[in-house]
């Protein structure tokens, strides 16, 4: 088999056409408790990284925003609030589970008239071109199989001028914090997944997918292939995390 | 950008202060109403030392402290912390604002509003009270709280003048405000006489340089 017809999951390489379901697995199997995980695995540290995010987005009211991979809404609710009425967010995921969780909860909140709730691919998003002010994906292209094709879509539903902001894990700055992390990740994580989520495995593969993830350089260099412009990073807890920004010229 | 700090740091720092501030606005309806104008305006705060940005959006759900903002804001103000704390304590603001050290850029009436009515947060605490304690011992203590707050108070705005009356008017440890301010007018006034007597000894010294043969 060709290799561009490979790609990766977590450490294993796998069909490119199998990818998707294997992640899909992976998302239906935690959806139910995913906001617990994340609380629990970040220390609820992931509030403050989504927070900065939709700081750096520069989101005002009546804008129109879409959210891929939304999860389970923590962004998108945030953005329903800063556009207010007369603004538009989309929460799209490609995974079912996820995104029924992430309706149920927002409605359960009362939230609704400018949210709208989308299943779609990241790599083909069924949007218009120009549509969007700001796009975010947050946590969620590490596991997109084709990382460029999916910059090239998020571009072409940007508004010129709009905004695309990418929050994922990336590499830690220091030496000594990346030791610490890979102990973290590769020990303790699958043991919370197995203790709270009864599911060691997708917390194997959210590790091995955040090594095998680009780093920040080279997230910054797919976006400016990708067509965008003024692409810049921010380091987060140390470049446990990082926000990349780019703009639609 | 705040210079070297995580931007994690900085936001968990700026999510706490909000946090609590919005807190205390809940116990205060009428301030937060009173917020509800500025809900347009953007205020940026940058701090020179320590470097600090935080860019302040105040609204009807109370205020919102951000690391970044790139949009237009209604006033920026640019000073070291000590500077920020003096306006912020300060009894006539608009004359700190003017004579102190901040670099103040765009419109500064908003500025001196909001933080007139930040200054003036006035907290009911009877409601949580109730619903922790119950109708009755909640509104008794609650009424402990205010009639304890307003005694204290008052007794603050009561020593602080008596210490300034006697620290002025008794002890003569350092002269009043307008006597100080009077003695000033009186010195400037004594250099322009100076100044002027002295041009006038120039003119009658020109003059009898050209009388003499």
């Amino acid at each position: 088999m060709k290799d561009k017809d490979r790609t990766h999951f977590g450490y294993r390489e796998v069909d490119r056409d199998a990818k998707a379901g294997m992640v899909a697995d992976v998302f239906h199997s935690v959806a139910s408790r995913y906001d617990l995980m994340n609380d629990l695995m970040s220390a609820g540290i992931h509030r403050l990284w989504k927070r900065f995010t939709i700081e750096l987005s520069g989101v005002r009211r009546g804008q129109a925003v879409l959210d891929i991979a939304g999860g389970t809404g923590d962004l998108a609710a945030r953005f329903a609030d800063i556009v207010g009425a007369e603004g538009r967010v989309v929460l799209a995921d490609i995974n079912e589970s996820m995104l029924q969780v992430g309706r149920d909860k927002l409605l359960d909140h009362g939230r609704l008239g400018n949210l709208e709730f989308v299943q779609a691919d990241a790599q083909s998003l069924p949007f218009p071109d120009d549509s969007f002010d700001c796009v975010t994906i947050a946590f969620g292209l590490r596991n997109v199989t084709d990382k460029d094709a999916a910059l090239r879509s998020m571009l072409r539903v940007l508004k010129p001028g709009g905004r695309l902001l990418v929050l994922e894990f990336s590499k830690p700055e220091s030496e000594l914090l990346g030791k610490a992390y890979d102990a973290y990740s590769f020990r303790i994580l699958p043991l919370m997944g197995r203790l709270v989520a009864n599911d060691s495995d997708s917390y194997q593969y959210l590790a091995e997918s955040i090594r095998m993830h680009p780093d920040q350089e080279t997230l910054q260099e797919m976006m400016e292939e990708a067509g965008f412009t003024r692409c810049e990073y921010h380091n987060m807890t140390g470049g446990v995390v990082a926000v990349h920004k780019g703009v639609k010229a | 950008m705040n210079g070297n700090l995580d931007p994690a740091l900085v936001t968990a720092v700026l999510a706490a202060v909000e946090n609590g501030l919005n807190r205390a606005l809940e116990l205060a309806p009428e301030t937060r109403a009173q917020l509800e104008p500025f809900a347009d305006d953007v205020f940026a705060l940058h701090c020179t030392a320590p470097t600090l940005d935080v860019y302040l959006r105040p609204g009807g759900q109370g205020l919102q402290l951000m690391a970044v903002y790139d949009g237009p804001v209604t006033t920026s103000v640019r000073g070291v912390a000590s500077d920020f704390a003096e306006l912020a304590m300060a009894k006539d603001p608009a004359a700190t604002l003017i004579n102190g050290q901040l670099e103040l850029d765009g419109d500064s009436a908003p500025l001196l509003e909001l933080r007139s009515i930040l200054a003036g947060l006035d907290m009911d605490w009877e409601a949580p009270l109730v619903s922790a304690m119950g109708d009755v011992a909640g509104h008794q203590f609650a009424q402990m709280l205010r009639a304890t707050y307003g005694w204290g108070r008052q007794a603050t705005a009561s020593l602080t003048r008596q210490l300034d009356e006697f620290i002025h008017e008794e002890a003569r440890i350092t002269p009043p405000r307008l006597e100080l301010e009077d003695f000033y007018r009186d010195v400037q006034a004594l250099g322009l006489q100076v100044e002027r007597l002295a041009s006038r000894v120039e003119r009658l010294r020109k003059r009898l340089h050209k009388l003499r043969p």
